[in-house]
Order: C-alpha cells, then structure tokens, then sequence
C-alpha cells in the first residue's frame, strides 16, 4: 500500500551490461560516474574511463518502486502475505544504449 | 567515501574533451547508496491507471497462497504478475534532476551528490487478467446454509468466512469479490457469506412462488411486505427477502416494495432440480415435467438452460443432462480438456456458454476457440474438436 503523504518521484538510469567495480569489493558507497547534460538536455555520463551518451525518455508505463517490509534475506513479490511498501514512482528515465566511449588518458609518445 | 570535488569533475571533463561551455554548470556524482546492494527494491511496472491509484492514496494489494502464482489487486481490477528480465542494469535513483529541474533551479550549486538506492536485472510485469473466483464459491460450498433448524450449524466446525477472511484467500480485487458474491446469491449471516444449500433454497423458493399463484399477483409486482407477512413464520424473514432479492428485481412504486420476478431464473433453478436427480433424462419427457412444475403463467424454453444443462442431439432418443459451467476448470486449457473429454466434437452454439466467463477484456469466443480448438465440417455444420489426442 502507499505510504501517508505525496509518493516520491525517482528517475531510473538504464545502462547497458553490467556494474562491475574497478576493485574487488561491494558497491555499497562506491562512486558511479559523473552525470552531466549538455545544453541541449542530452545526459552524458562519465564511468570509469568511458563517456556514455543517453536521452531522456518519459516511460509509457511508470515504475513503482516496492520496498519489502520486513527483513527477509531473499524478498520477492511471490511470497505469501508479504508486505510491500511503494516508497516511489519512476516516470523519467535516462537510457544509455550507446556503445562508450573510451576516454583515452595515457598517449605513448612516438619515439 | 570522500565526495568528489568540483576540481575533480572539471579535471575528469578535461580528461575526457568534453568542452564545459556545452554543458549545463551542474554535475551529478552519482554513487552507490549504503542499501544499493541489498535487494530490498524492486520494480513494478504499472499499467494505466495504477500509477493514477497509487497517487490519489488508493492501495495496491498482492494475493497469493504457496501453490498459488502471484496476482496484484488494486480496487477493482486482477493482473498476473510475471518477471521481465532486461539486458540492461536498471538503477534507481531518488535524486536525480532532469534537465529542466536544473534549468528551473539556476541558484542550484554546481555540484550534486545524488545516491543509487537500488539496482536490477529486472522488474515485475503485469498482465490484466480475470479474477480467480472459483475459490470463492469452493470456499463458500464447504458449508452451505441449510436454514435457522438445521443441526449443522450449531455444532459445525467448518470455517466460515467474513468479507476480510475472502479478501485474503481469494486472489481478486474486492470489488471483483463483492460482485461475484452477488452474482452467485451469496448472504452475509451473523456476518458470514453463505451460500444456501441448493434444497433449502428451493424450499424458499417453492413458498414464494406458492403465495404469489395463492395470491394471483402479477410476477412483475409481488409485494415484500405482504410476503414477509404471511411467510414469517415458516422462515427467517431475512431469507424471505433474500429469496426474492435473488430472484427477482427489486424496486419502489408509491412507497411500497415490490418485486419484479426473473421468470427465467426460477425456470432454470426448476429445471437444476429436476436435472440434479439423474444422470439425463429422456428430452421430450424433461420437457413434460418441467413446464408443468413451473409456476402458472411461466414458460420454460431450452435457452434457459445454458451453462446448466447440455443436450445431446445424436442419441435416440435425444436427452439432457446436467453440466454446470461452474464445476469445471477455471484455466483455460483444463476447462478446454474437460470440455472436450465431456464431448468430442462441439458447435459453437452449445460450446459457447460453457467458454463465455473464459473470455478476457475485449477477447471474443471465437478468439478463444481458434486458440484453444480445431475446427471441421460434420454434416455441413461447423464443428471443434480438440487440438490434442483426448487419452
């Protein structure tokens, strides 16, 4: 059920692959990358050594986001008399389906 | 973690090439949130209207036992529920800005740390479908109403159900619920829904239709008031009125009740009666019995009886048995086996009320029956068997 007061408004970043750490380790506190836009509103978003361009797009069919109440090691919507929150909505979402782009940081001089 | 710094970004931008001047002045960081990793989040993608329900308040339920796949119910309407794996890694993002939040905030600083909440491979899709409400008659069935002097209620140990027991058992919405308990005549006793056992139920029946011939009322103007007079004291005066709720309509005229009574309705109840006490009956003997047992002034014709009896055409002679479409499978393909274990070959005509309730929003018979049938010509009349060998 929806929690008391207006439900938040999130944005989902859809990216292609996986989120890999450059360290072994979790993610938790882990930085993604930097999200800019140009002028022109295209999100470009910088990870690691890659520049990814994306749009904006408005979902057709918004998300809502669940939260399980309760601790229970592995949550999923198919177990019985389970409680979920919908803590918010997603009706934005940055699409990154372009191939990155390398950024280049190390030249070898030509000797 | 230490938070990046504006000198940082712009460093990283120059590494990059990217010409800052092309860009808008702010810079999102984006990094994994303390709870990113742990999987308490999930997607729902939600079809129209749902996004409208969870806005003004409304609530989304999920319904399902252990053996049961899971449906999620918002007031009024059922959908499947089905995981969507995508390729992509979907991160949710509480406070990300779009372009126009940053250009609608030019006093907004350069730089924002914003936090992934979650992740996921994938999220939950859904599917409208037709509620599952053939537990509600099973559940209801267990033990139905046999009236104020039967021995079986005061030392009954059967469950009985309130409206909130059926709101977690049955995977429907409650306004799906509430109406199927109309339809099928259900009445809340010491507020439990009970089904009548279908003997006493006649019973009521046989003692309105009895003072409605006794009185020589018109079948569309039968007075509540005189009804509860002069039955009350042969039964509760709530089933009285129950009685003539369910079959008939009910209406005011100058400030008095009245009923409006279905004569095919109480056709129909006539013939289960007759019906339920062999396995078929001789057609044309069926059809003796039946009109005369039917109150004065009603006439019975076959097309009363569909989705409660079938008649079968090639015997010699022809006969007519009972087959209600409410004891057989609720899934499509099972109904559809049983249909055809029942009777090889079909026509549309008599298929068609016992696959109707099958029928999803905007879906048609013959939709149902391209998908599920085969079609073939007997006789010159069109005809569906099944697509698969019957073993």
């Amino acid at each position: 059920s929806a929690g008391t007061g207006a439900l938040a408004q999130w944005v989902l970043v859809e990216l292609q692959g996986e989120v890999e750490p450059r360290q072994s380790g979790d993610l938790a506190g882990r930085l993604l990358g930097d999200l800019h836009y140009t002028c022109e509103g295209v999100p470009v978003l910088i990870v690691g050594h890659h520049i990814l361009y994306g749009k904006v797009v408005q979902l057709e069919k918004p998300f809502a986001v669940l939260v399980k109440q309760g601790g229970a090691p592995q949550p999923s919507p198919t177990e019985p008399h389970s409680h979920y929150t919908v803590t918010a909505l997603i009706k934005t979402k940055l699409l990154f389906k372009t191939r990155p782009k390398p950024i280049i940081t190390h030249v070898p001089k030509k000797v | 973690a230490d938070m990046r710094s504006r000198a940082e970004v712009d460093a990283t931008l120059q590494t990059a090439k990217l010409n800052p001047a092309e860009l808008l002045p702010a810079v999102q960081c984006i990094s994994f949130g303390p709870q990113a990793g742990s999987g308490e989040c999930c997607l729902l993608q939600l079809e129209p209207g749902l996004c409208a329900d969870l806005e003004a308040g409304r609530s989304l339920v999920i319904r399902g036992e252990k053996d049961e796949h899971a449906v999620l119910c918002s007031k009024d309407k059922t959908y499947d529920m089905k995981i969507a794996d995508t390729s992509n890694m979907l991160l949710f993002i509480p406070d990300c800005k779009t372009p126009e939040e940053l250009n609608a905030d030019p006093a907004s600083c350069n730089i924002i740390h914003s936090q992934i909440a979650g992740f996921s491979k994938n999220y939950w899709e859904l599917r409208r479908c037709r509620p599952k409400l053939k537990k509600l008659r099973k559940l209801l069935m267990e033990d139905p109403y046999e009236g104020p002097d039967s021995q079986k209620d005061q030392t009954s140990t059967f469950s009985k159900y309130t409206t909130e027991d059926l709101l977690s058992l049955i995977q429907a919405s409650e306004e799906e619920i509430l109406h199927q308990l109309q339809v099928i005549d259900a009445c809340k006793i010491e507020g439990y829904w009970r089904i009548l056992d279908f003997d006493y139920e006649m019973k009521l029946l046989n003692h309105v239709t009895q003072l409605i011939d006794s009185e020589s009322w018109p079948l569309s103007k039968v007075p509540l008031s005189v009804c509860l007079e002069e039955l009350g004291s042969l039964e509760p005066r709530e089933m009285i009125e129950h009685i003539l709720l369910s079959y008939g309509r009910k209406y005011v005229d100058d400030g008095e009740v009245f009923f409006d009574m279905h004569e095919d309705k109480i056709c129909r109840a006539i013939a289960q009666m007759l019906l339920q006490n062999a396995v078929k009956f001789n057609l044309s003997e069926f059809e003796e019995v039946w009109q005369q047992s039917v109150p004065e002034g009603m006439t019975t014709r076959l097309d009363q009886l569909q989705g409660l009896a079938l008649v079968d055409k090639s015997s010699r002679p022809e006969t007519i048995f009972l087959l209600k479409v409410e004891d057989l499978p609720e899934d499509n393909q099972e109904r559809f086996n049983s249909l055809f274990g029942i009777r090889q070959k079909w026509t549309e005509v008599d298929i068609t009320p016992y696959i109707q309730d099958l029928c999803a929003e905007k879906q048609t018979v013959g939709a149902l029956l391209t998908k599920y049938a085969r079609s073939s010509m007997l006789n010159g009349v069109k005809v569906y068997n099944s697509r698969r060998p019957i073993s």
